[in-house]
C-alpha cells in the first residue's frame, strides 16, 4: 500500500508519501515565517513530483490519495483540494479526505489533562477551530468545527473551565488574545503550527486499511463561511 | 475624514483618483458606487495609472475579480453580476483583501462582509453630462493620522 497526503489549508504546502509501515518521506514548503503571497499553485505539484522520485515511487502505484480538507486558506485549499481530485481520478483510486484541524490535534494526543485546541488562521481577525480531548490512540473532537474571531475561543475556553494546549498558525497570529487564560491555556508554539504530515500519513493508513475512503468527486473543501444572504439590488434599483 | 471634490470632466475624475491612489497602501481597500456610468471604473483607471499600471483596465464584470501587478498589487473587483454574498466567500474574497490595494465596484452593496476599514467613494452625476460630484469617505482605523490630500496634479 502507499499513500500520497497533501495539506494546504495554511501557507505551508505539504507532501507526504507513506506506506503500510509508515511514513517514506515528505516535502513541506512555505512556512511560518516565509514572506510574500503564498505559492500553493506554483509550489505543490513540482513538490509532489519530488517527493515521489526522492521516494522511487511511480504514480500507478499508489492505493489512494490522502488531502486536508481545511478549514482553512481559500487559495491554498482550492490547489490541494483540486490536485489531490485530479490525481485520484486519473489514476483511478479513492480519495481519503482529512480535516486539517484534526491533523494540528492528533499530534498533541500525549498530552494529558488539557484539553487540545487546533487553530487554524482564517484572515480578517477569525480563527478556525475545534477542541479536542486526547483519548488513548488518538483524539477525539469535542466541538463542531467553528469560524469565530479568538474572543469568542477565549470565552468558550473559560467556559469550559480546563486547561488548554493551543496549536496551529491562528493561535499564533493572537498569542496576546489568550494571555487571560493565564496559566490554564498554554501554545504549542512554531513546532505545530501547520497540520501534520506525519498525522495525515498515520489517520490516513487507518482509514485505508478499514477502507474509509471515497471517490475523488466527492472530495470537498470544508469552507465554514456561509452566507444566504442576498445582494439587495432592487433596492438599489428603486 | 470626507472630502467633495467636483470633477468637470472624466479626466479631471481620473486625476482625483490619482490623487487617492498615490496614497494608498498594501491593505487599503476602495468601495465604488454610483449609478451606471457614473465613472466608477474611469475612477479605477486612474487610481490604477498612479499606481503604475499600464496596462488597460477594463470593469471585471463577468470575472468578477482583476488582479494587476503595480508598485503595490491591485485587485479590481466588481461585484455587479453576484447574487448572493456568498458568492464572494466562494472565490476567497478574505483572502483578497490582504497585502493588496483592493477596488470594488459596487462594493456599496456587499458592505456587510467589508471591513470598517476602507475608503467610500461616491459619484454622482450632475446636469451637466460631463461634471461628476465625488464624495471620498475614509474611515477605520487604518486612517486614523492619515490626510486625505486630493489636489489632482
Amino acid at each position: 500500500m502507499l499513500l500520497l497526503g497533501i495539506d494546504t489549508a495554511t501557507r505551508r504546502v505539504g507532501v507526504v508519501l507513506a506506506d503500510e509501515h509508515g511514513m517514506l518521506g515528505r516535502v513541506e514548503l512555505g512556512g511560518t515565517s516565509a514572506a510574500g503571497p503564498p505559492r500553493h499553485a506554483e509550489t505543490l505539484a513540482p513538490a509532489i513530483k519530488w517527493c515521489m522520485d526522492q521516494c522511487g515511487v511511480e504514480p500507478e502505484q499508489l492505493s489512494a490519495i490522502a488531502v486536508g480538507i481545511g478549514p482553512g486558506m481559500f487559495t491554498g485549499l482550492r490547489v490541494g483540494v483540486t490536485t489531490a481530485k485530479v490525481l485520484a481520478q486519473s489514476l483511478r483510486i479513492p480519495a481519503i479526505p482529512v480535516p486539517s484541524l484534526d491533523l494540528l490535534a492528533y499530534p498533541l494526543r500525549h498530552v494529558s489533562g488539557a484539553l487540545v485546541v487546533a487553530t487554524i488562521d482564517a484572515r480578517r481577525h477569525e480563527l478556525y477551530w475545534a477542541i479536542y480531548q486526547p483519548v488513548p490512540g488518538g483524539v477525539q473532537r469535542l466541538s463542531e468545527y467553528e469560524l469565530s474571531n479568538p474572543d469568542e475561543l477565549v470565552a468558550e475556553l473559560e467556559a469550559r473551565g480546563q486547561d488548554a494546549i493551543l496549536c496551529g498558525d491562528g493561535v499564533l497570529r493572537f498569542p496576546d488574545v489568550f494571555t487571560p487564560l493565564g496559566r490554564r491555556a498554554e501554545i504549542a508554539g512554531p513546532a505545530h503550527a501547520s497540520p501534520s504530515l506525519a498525522a495525515l500519513a498515520e489517520l490516513a493508513r487507518a482509514r485505508y486499511e478499514r477502507e474509509d475512503f471515497c471517490a475523488p468527486e466527492q472530495v470537498l473543501p470544508m469552507y465554514l463561511r456561509r452566507s444566504d444572504a442576498e445582494i439587495e439590488w432592487d433596492r438599489k434599483a428603486g | 475624514m470626507i472630502a467633495t471634490v467636483t470633477a468637470r470632466s472624466a479626466a479631471e475624475t481620473q486625476s482625483v483618483a490619482a490623487a487617492l491612489g498615490r496614497m494608498l497602501r498594501a491593505g487599503d481597500i476602495v468601495v465604488l458606487s454610483g449609478e451606471l456610468g457614473a465613472g466608477k471604473t474611469t475612477f479605477v483607471q486612474g487610481v490604477a495609472r498612479a499606481l503604475g499600471v499600464e496596462e488597460p483596465v477594463t470593469s471585471p464584470t463577468f470575472t468578477i475579480v482583476q488582479e494587476y501587478d503595480a508598485s503595490v498589487p491591485i485587485a479590481h473587483v466588481d461585484v455587479y453580476r453576484l447574487h448572493h454574498i456568498q458568492e464572494l466567500h466562494d472565490f476567497g474574497f478574505e483572502e483578497i483583501l490582504e497585502d493588496r490595494v483592493v477596488l470594488i465596484e459596487w462594493g456599496d452593496m456587499v458592505t456587510p462582509v467589508l471591513p470598517r476599514d476602507r475608503v467610500d467613494v461616491h459619484l454622482e452625476m450632475d446636469d451637466d453630462p460631463e461634471t461628476r460630484l465625488i464624495t471620498i469617505d475614509a474611515h477605520g482605523p487604518q486612517w486614523a493620522g492619515r490626510e486625505l490630500v486630493l489636489d489632482p496634479r
